[in-house]
């Protein structure tokens, strides 16, 4: 289904959503983030990208498992708690390259089994992509990884920007709903805009990104230069932040811990919260011995897990291109160049 | 001027003679308008040095983590630990903050003066330029690379324009307020001691903060706080954040051979990994109370902050309370008592109560 949406009526689609709680980039703090759109008139379209990515729909830095109690000379009461149902939501604005995070996630939730904390919040989700007709970013590099500015995988409705106004093509049966919904608020796709859509992916498919040699070639490079010593090279100027691995749409790994919020009597919570292969803890035994104790190995975990281990084991890279670990970073590594660099030995 | 040549030559120099085992400088990044700390162990490489207003990185860091690095090693291969060994003396490129932070961790002991260089370069009449300031100015443009012009910057933007921007209207706020431009300890010198530079008052920022009544701190606090991600990334970019084990961190406890379960089972979490508010602001708190006194307002913490936590603001505070109470400016001298383990008899005390 192809409509056309004036950019005035934007407004008029998100009203139209009430059912729904819909959230859009909102630029607050000097950065772009998603914020659940309290006016209507306040939703636009005109961000970047978001310095976080929409991961956190789906997997929230913090997961309540289960909560637990013990009165003195009792025994623990353990209550398993499952995210609320609230109403299901619209994120606007998710840029492709994020929207192609999404089934690689879900892969990693349910391969061996399905993560319900996961998938309770995930099958609420409804992802309203924005195509890129220019890289938001000049660390983009989308194309390198088997995507395009204009993929619309992932997502539930792609739109892709005319000038003024937005061909919106839905892609799932959710995102079928969502484009009803909007009811007048759309209008439909004429042959001229579905031809000026076609042209803006082209042109945008051929914009200049960062680019990744031979990809084909990296996994078996990567595990070839293992013992590299690049990695430590590289990552010689590494602070040790988990800012690359926070901010990454596809990072999924978690920790989990029993956090005590009251100790007479004992109440707590068991909870699930993002973890980091970047700190040193993530990899420290009970010992005090850590077998992954310095920055290059982090590095190299970090970058071998994208291109190397994920490829291996679920047949796809594990990095959509999104670029936010090299325009954040603090000192400027930059995961393009290391990895040309370990596996081709370029730049 | 500073005259980016000499320090090319000045490092090119110290590595041919073996002065020093590197000199970590700044080069380009290929991340795009940022410079990228490095250690630099050749003398070739020295060419590939840069002096530009994104050089914001405070190496003093550096110098913390290669002597962690050294003791580490060290301690893995049974030999003693470096020092004599000229080969490990480490030379960092430093401006007048960074300068300040190296004199606190010599006030510290946390490495001898003679294992060290430092290659003082002044901020002259600028200073390092603000990304989100940046942004904002060039509308839309994306900066790829900026450079000093006088007292502006030249900036060359991804799509291959010049656009000339006033230093004043884009620099870091840190800068602005800075004091001390200018390196106060160093080995060698580059460029001109400016010192009144008037571009804002000292501790400026701070005072549009503080001027809120208690709950309208905690509600901007509170805000902010709240949007922390905890990647304590501005804990790992500061020189002074260098406790081998940090109240935060899942594992904060020396863990020995005769470590019995319990007692790793029962260790002290003093902050747990949870980033809620209560959390958030057990963290932020604890490392601005232990900044009191050593924050030289580099900056760093706020600049790498990913969501933009104005986390400066609060050192910034404790910086005032230490200069305005008890008239102490941070770092000007490594001979200078640190400012929590010293007091004066007439230290004013009527705050106590």
């Amino acid at each position: 289904m192809e409509k056309v949406l004036k950019k005035d009526n934007l407004r008029d689609w998100v009203i139209a959503l009430s059912s729904y709680e819909v959230h859009a980039p909102a630029f607050e703090d000097e950065v772009w983030n998603f914020k659940q759109v309290e006016k209507p008139e306040d939703a636009a379209l005109d961000h970047t990208n978001t310095v976080k990515p929409p991961k956190d729909f789906s997997f929230p830095q913090r997961e309540v498992y289960c909560e637990f109690a013990q009165k003195k000379g009792e025994a623990p009461m353990v209550t398993e708690t499952l995210p609320a149902l609230a109403a299901p939501k619209v994120v606007f604005g998710v840029r492709p390259c994020d929207g192609r995070a999404g089934p690689r996630n879900d892969t990693v939730f349910s391969k061996e089994f399905d993560d319900i904390y996961y998938w309770m919040r995930r099958k609420k989700v409804a992802q309203v992509g924005l195509a890129c007709n220019t890289p938001p970013s000049r660390n983009c590099f989308c194309t390198a990884v088997g995507g395009s500015p204009h993929s619309e995988d992932g997502l539930d409705v792609l739109m892709v920007d005319l000038g003024d106004s937005y061909l919106v093509k839905a892609l799932t049966k959710v995102g079928e709903e969502i484009v009803k919904a909007g009811g007048k608020a759309l209008g439909n796709a004429s042959a001229a805009d579905k031809k000026t859509a076609a042209k803006a992916k082209a042109d945008a498919e051929k914009a200049p990104m960062r680019e990744i040699v031979d990809i084909k070639t990296v996994p078996e490079n990567l595990q070839k230069n293992f013992d590299s010593e690049v990695w430590g090279e590289m990552a010689q100027a590494c602070i040790g932040c988990g800012i690359c691995t926070f901010l990454c749409p596809t990072c999924h790994c978690f920790d989990i811990n029993d956090e005590v919020t009251n100790v007479t009597p004992l109440r707590g919570q068991r909870v699930r919260t993002w973890d980091n292969c970047q700190f040193p803890d993530f990899t420290m035994h009970s010992s005090g011995h850590n077998p992954r104790n310095t920055l290059g190995a982090r590095l190299r975990q970090r970058v071998c897990h994208k291109f190397l281990y994920f490829v291996q084991n679920h047949d796809t890279y594990q990095c959509v291109g999104c670029g936010r670990c090299i325009s954040e970073c603090p000192v400027g590594i930059d995961i393009v160049a290391v990895v040309n660099k370990v596996a081709h030995d370029v730049g | 001027m500073v005259n980016l040549q000499d320090i090319k030559d000045r490092a090119k120099a110290l590595l041919e003679n073996g002065e020093v085992g590197a000199v970590v400088g700044f080069i380009e990044s290929t991340a795009g308008n940022l410079a990228s700390p490095k250690f630099i162990t050749e003398a070739d490489q020295a060419d590939g040095l840069i002096w530009d207003p994104t050089c914001v990185h405070n190496l003093a860091l550096y110098l913390v983590e290669e002597r962690k690095r050294q003791t580490k090693a060290a301690h893995g291969h049974g030999a003693a630990p470096g020092g004599e060994d000229k080969s490990k003396r480490l030379a960092i490129v430093a401006k007048g903050c960074d300068t300040r932070a190296v004199n606190v961790l010599l006030q510290e002991n946390y490495f001898p003066r003679d294992d060290i260089h430092v290659l003082g370069v002044s901020c002259e009449g600028t200073g390092m330029v603000d990304r989100y300031k940046l942004a904002k100015k060039l509308k839309g443009l994306q900066a790829e690379k900026t450079e000093f012009d006088g007292n502006g910057y030249k900036v060359t933007t991804t799509s291959g324009e010049t656009v000339k921007v006033a230093a004043k209207d884009v620099m870091a706020d840190r800068c602005l307020e800075c004091r001390h431009p200018h390196p106060v300890i160093f080995d060698d010198e580059f460029g001109e001691a400016v010192e009144d530079r008037g571009l804002a008052d000292a501790f400026a920022a701070i005072k549009t903060v503080d001027e809120g009544s208690t709950a309208d701190k905690w509600k901007f606090w509170g805000h902010h706080f709240d949007r922390c991600i905890r990647c304590f990334a501005c804990r790992s970019v500061c020189p002074m954040c260098y406790c081998e084990e940090c109240v935060v961190d899942s594992i904060n406890m020396h863990v020995l051979q005769d470590t019995s379960a319990e007692e790793k089972a029962n260790r002290i979490k003093w902050i747990e990994r949870s980033a809620t508010t209560s959390e958030n602001i057990g963290y932020h708190l604890v490392r601005a109370m232990h900044l009191a006194g050593r924050c030289v307002d580099c900056g760093e913490c706020e600049r790498v902050c990913p969501v933009n936590i104005p986390v400066r603001l609060l050192n910034s505070v404790l910086d005032f309370e230490a200069k305005d109470t008890f008239g102490y400016d941070v770092g000007m001298d490594p001979g200078q008592p640190s400012f929590v383990s010293s007091f004066r008899d007439d230290d004013p005390n009527d705050f106590i109560r």
